[in-house]
């Protein structure tokens, strides 16, 4: 069984983190035109977790944060060495386990449920399992694009 | 180093990261999850009693009866304020029992912030259960919970999350949420009862087919006396 080249879990993730880049950055604009982003399914769930107070993190919209996330993981996708495979991992890691926290907060806390911060959370699950499975196949390989000088 | 014992040390650093990314993970839902924002450690007196006078009774947002009632009484009050709450418990259910019921009249509250400055988290808090239909049952027991004047409780998270929660809001996170907001209706409240002179509470008003307009009543010292405007209002 031929097992799956770093290039494609390489645009793979490029291709999931530029999602993850258009969904934090619509919720991010939302927030600073002082709306909230519209669920497409309707309800006011995204309307709920915008504004109560989990959707700042000293004062800055966590979707910022996101974006800042999402884009230090599609530059990662774009070396072969030990340093971008690790450092996506940890990023992708750190972005998973806030995705799982904030889900939480959503269902039992705010009891409400934003359904592009559910799709950035799919995301980054995404992501975290196709940065974990490019570390665990091929940490301490030659990149499989020339390694920076 | 060779290929293979960096692969080794890279994975071993992975494995300990995703390890304290869990422990992380779990501290800090522990954390949050025993934190005061359920409110469920505030007691709340009087829940049987205000379920009991308000049972069937149709609320929206701050309106408390039909709201096809021809009669429209209004009632400017402060959270904070023992005259109101006294007014509350012994005055108005008469009313709630009678006309009310009968879909004569229908009771609009008001926030009219006198006390201070607390009381505007407070007013915010019961427009916002108002907005989930528990406006009316919030406002009957905020009155019976009453603290000291400007003590801290009449704006504090836990004790407003707990009267929500006893006055059966069912969404208290979108309470929450919405409650800051609320805070200019408040305070549009607030001016439209001194516009109208008004500047004590509770203070009221009434509307209806023969009173060609909005009539202020102050403050009808008995369930009679409020009857009987009621009664010449429609």
């Amino acid at each position: 069984m031929s097992r799956l080249s770093e290039g494609t879990l390489q645009r793979a993730i490029a291709f999931v983190a530029a999602l993850g880049i258009g969904v934090a950055a619509y919720i991010a604009i939302a927030d600073a035109n002082s709306g909230s982003p519209v669920c497409l399914g309707g309800g006011d769930g995204c309307e709920t977790v915008a504004r109560s107070s989990w959707s700042h993190l000293a004062g800055v919209n966590i979707a910022v944060f996101g974006v800042v996330g999402y884009a230090l993981l599609l530059a990662t996708a774009f070396f072969a060495d030990d340093l971008a495979r690790f450092a996506g991992f940890v990023l992708a890691l750190g972005g998973f386990g806030y995705s799982v926290f904030l889900t939480y907060v959503e269902l039992f806390k705010i009891e409400a449920v934003c359904q592009w911060c559910l799709a950035s959370a799919i995301l980054m699950t995404i992501l975290f399992g196709l940065c974990a499975a490019r570390l665990i196949i091929y940490a301490g390989a030659p990149g499989a694009t020339p390694e920076r000088a | 180093m060779s290929g293979a014992d960096r692969r080794s040390r890279l994975l071993r650093l992975a494995a300990g990261a995703a390890f304290l990314a869990l422990a992380a993970v779990l501290v800090l839902i522990v954390i949050t999850a025993a934190g005061s924002g359920d409110g469920g450690d505030t007691e709340i007196e009087g829940k049987a009693a205000v379920a009991n006078l308000l049972d069937g009774i149709p609320q929206r947002q701050m309106t408390l009866g039909d709201p096809e009632a021809p009669v429209e009484l209004i009632e400017f009050g402060d959270l904070q304020c023992p005259v109101c709450a006294a007014y509350s418990e012994e005055v108005l259910p008469e009313v709630m029992e009678t006309q009310v019921r009968k879909g004569e009249v229908k009771i609009d509250f008001r926030n009219l912030t006198i006390i201070g400055p607390e009381s505007v988290g407070a007013g915010a808090a019961a427009l916002a259960a108002g907005a989930q239909g528990r406006g009316w049952s919030f406002v009957d027991l905020f009155y019976r919970n009453q603290g000291d004047e400007n003590s801290g409780y009449a704006d504090d998270d836990a004790f407003l999350r707990a009267v929500a929660k006893a006055a059966g809001v069912r969404n208290l996170g979108k309470w929450d949420a919405e409650r800051a907001e609320l805070t200019a209706e408040v305070e549009e409240t607030s001016q439209e009862a001194a516009n109208l002179g008004f500047d004590g509470t509770p203070s009221f008003a009434i509307k209806g087919p023969k009173t060609g307009g909005i009539k202020l009543l102050g403050f009808p010292e008995s369930a009679a006396e409020l009857e009987a405007a009621i009664e010449e209002a429609g």
